[in-house]
């Protein structure tokens, strides 16, 4: 029985590890491949590298609020199966529909059903995560909005990443030590770019591991099922797996949405979001690398988008640059546009692509994917209270 | 008399349709496609990446360029000229700013999926009940 559960149990990890692994490597990499500076496999393999390094390291705080501190009593192993399941079908649902939902707030949302149906929820706890989840994207909304609207031109301007004809690197084997040294046709700044690409990379899959590992294998860990170290080999397999497998496909994806922004945009986000991630994961606040670069991306667009306006015309919805002209246009040669200073017609549009009607829509979905998991997580532990409760 | 007829279409097919239903029912009027680009996304990246780009212009002329295109295409085969226009935000917001300097609307129910109705809500609806012209659901 115990046995059979169990094994159940590593299936249920497998197929969550295996769909975060999709997802966060379509994340972490596709724009380092979009831009064709890597290739998918040496991705997925960096890929499962920093994952390990993120879930053994900052992941245990995570692992430890998930598995010990959402709810007071340990999971049990039948409980454990089932709050997987949950956090599966939330996946599943997520894939099928498309819908980005977070996977650490539906595994926090079962979680806590599992603990209000057994009377067991530690509120304090709950109520620090949510906190952190409210706070979190306000964050990530106004770094991406302040970069975005004060330094991003400046950074354009001054960045950008080209790529040559030919290796990067080539190897002389001229001398009695090879010497490596710039590929035929690489440029100084071309080395500086890719790394700065690969580095960010590595970073978002270190803050990635740190976050997610905890979500596919914490439900077993809690009543020592599995120990944590095998756990985290566990679930660092599974995440590799879909790295090598289904992030081609998301790399596309939901990548490929952060290939729509330039790949300097996608570098910010990617630096806050992970730096959001980690310093999160290391205060063991279960947190998504979906939530964080999603923020960033709207705060960034958005910033870049109401550069034509002033901060508080902004702020308060008013649009209308008539007024604007003029004024701020004593130096006829910069390339930039000064803050308030009127661009082309048409950009004064470009406000409207983040009216906060749409952002809105787009945040409830944060609400109702883990209340939906919390709900049926209740629902079925009420139905079914588990032996040794 | 219906002389000028806002079309505006996404990527669908069912926008395809309403295209081509515009074409056989108003052969004389002057048909207008619109194509709004920027929309919210699964992760907002389309609505950044226009917003970010050095040229706006340029960048939502490429978004825009495969639908306007197709139905270039279209009216071809009916022998009919017509006008295509670009804009970026939210469709239903633009659809319904410019849905005043036409006689008419037609376009498809719905675009596509769940994901889209819950990102962008469903456009056919919102541009059908406030609409200041008369609007054709084609479905």
């Amino acid at each position: 029985m115990s046995f059979s559960l169990l094994f159940l149990g590593v299936a249920a990890s497998i197929f969550v590890g295996f769909n975060i692994g999709g997802s966060s490597t379509g994340i972490a990499w596709g724009p380092a491949v979009g831009a064709g500076l890597i290739r998918k496999t040496t991705a997925a393999a960096v890929m499962t590298f920093f994952v390990f390094l993120g879930g053994w390291t900052v992941g245990r705080n995570v692992m430890d609020t998930l598995a010990g501190d959402i709810i007071t009593a340990p999971i049990t192993l039948e409980a454990g199966v089932a709050v997987l399941a949950f956090i599966g079908l939330g996946i599943l649902v997520a894939n099928v529909f498309g819908v980005p939902v977070p996977t650490s707030m539906t595994t926090v949302g079962a979680i806590a059903g599992l603990g209000l149906a057994t009377g067991t929820l530690n509120f304090q706890t709950i109520g620090r995560i949510v906190s952190w989840w409210i706070v979190t994207p306000i964050v990530g909304f106004w770094v991406g909005a302040v970069i975005g609207r004060y330094f991003y031109p400046e950074l354009n301007r001054r960045f950008q990443v080209v790529t040559s004809e030919g290796p990067l690197l080539a190897v002389e084997r001229g001398g009695r030590i090879p010497t490596i040294r710039l590929g035929p046709n690489t440029t100084r700044r071309e080395v500086v770019s890719t790394a700065v690409v690969f580095v960010i990379g590595c970073y978002m899959a270190f803050s990635a591991g740190a976050s997610n590992v905890p979500n596919a294998v914490a439900p077993l860990v809690s009543d020592g099922a599995l120990a944590p170290d095998t756990a985290i080999v566990l679930a660092t397999l599974a995440i590799g797996f879909g790295g090598f497998t289904i992030a081609r496909r998301t790399m596309e994806s939901v990548g490929g949405e952060l290939s729509d922004i330039p790949l300097l945009a996608a570098l910010i986000v990617m630096l806050t979001a992970a730096t959001i991630t980690t310093a999160l994961s290391y205060i063991g606040i279960p947190i998504s690398l979906v939530m964080a670069t999603v923020m960033t991306i709207v705060g960034l667009g958005w910033g870049r988008a109401t550069r034509p306006i002033t901060a508080r015309q902004a702020v308060r919805g008013e649009t209308d640059t008539e007024l604007s002209m003029g004024a701020l246009k004593a130096e006829p040669d910069t390339e930039i546009t000064r803050i308030g200073e009127e661009e082309r017609a048409e950009v004064q549009n470009v406000g409207s692509l983040f009216n906060p009607h749409a952002v809105a829509k787009y945040l409830s979905m944060w609400i109702i994917g883990p209340s939906m998991s919390l709900a049926l997580s209740y629902g079925f532990f009420l139905v079914f209270p588990f032996v040794g409760w | 008399m219906v002389t000028r007829v806002l079309v505006p279409m996404d990527d669908s097919a069912m926008a395809e349709r309403a295209l081509r239903y515009a074409l056989e029912v108003h052969p004389d009027a002057e048909i207008t496609v619109l194509h709004v680009v920027g929309e919210p996304s699964a992760m907002m990246g389309r609505a950044a990446g226009l917003a970010l780009a050095d040229d706006l212009e340029e960048a939502a002329e490429e978004a825009a360029g495969e639908v306007l295109t197709r139905a270039r295409e279209i009216a071809a085969e009916y022998d009919v000229e017509i006008t295509t226009r670009k804009a970026v935000g939210h469709p239903a917001r633009v659809i319904l700013d410019r849905a005043g300097d036409y006689d008419a609307v037609v376009m498809g129910t719905h675009g596509g999926s769940l994901r889209d109705r819950l990102l962008v809500g469903n456009v056919a609806q919102r541009v059908f009940s406030r609409s200041p012209v008369p609007v054709t659901v084609v479905r």
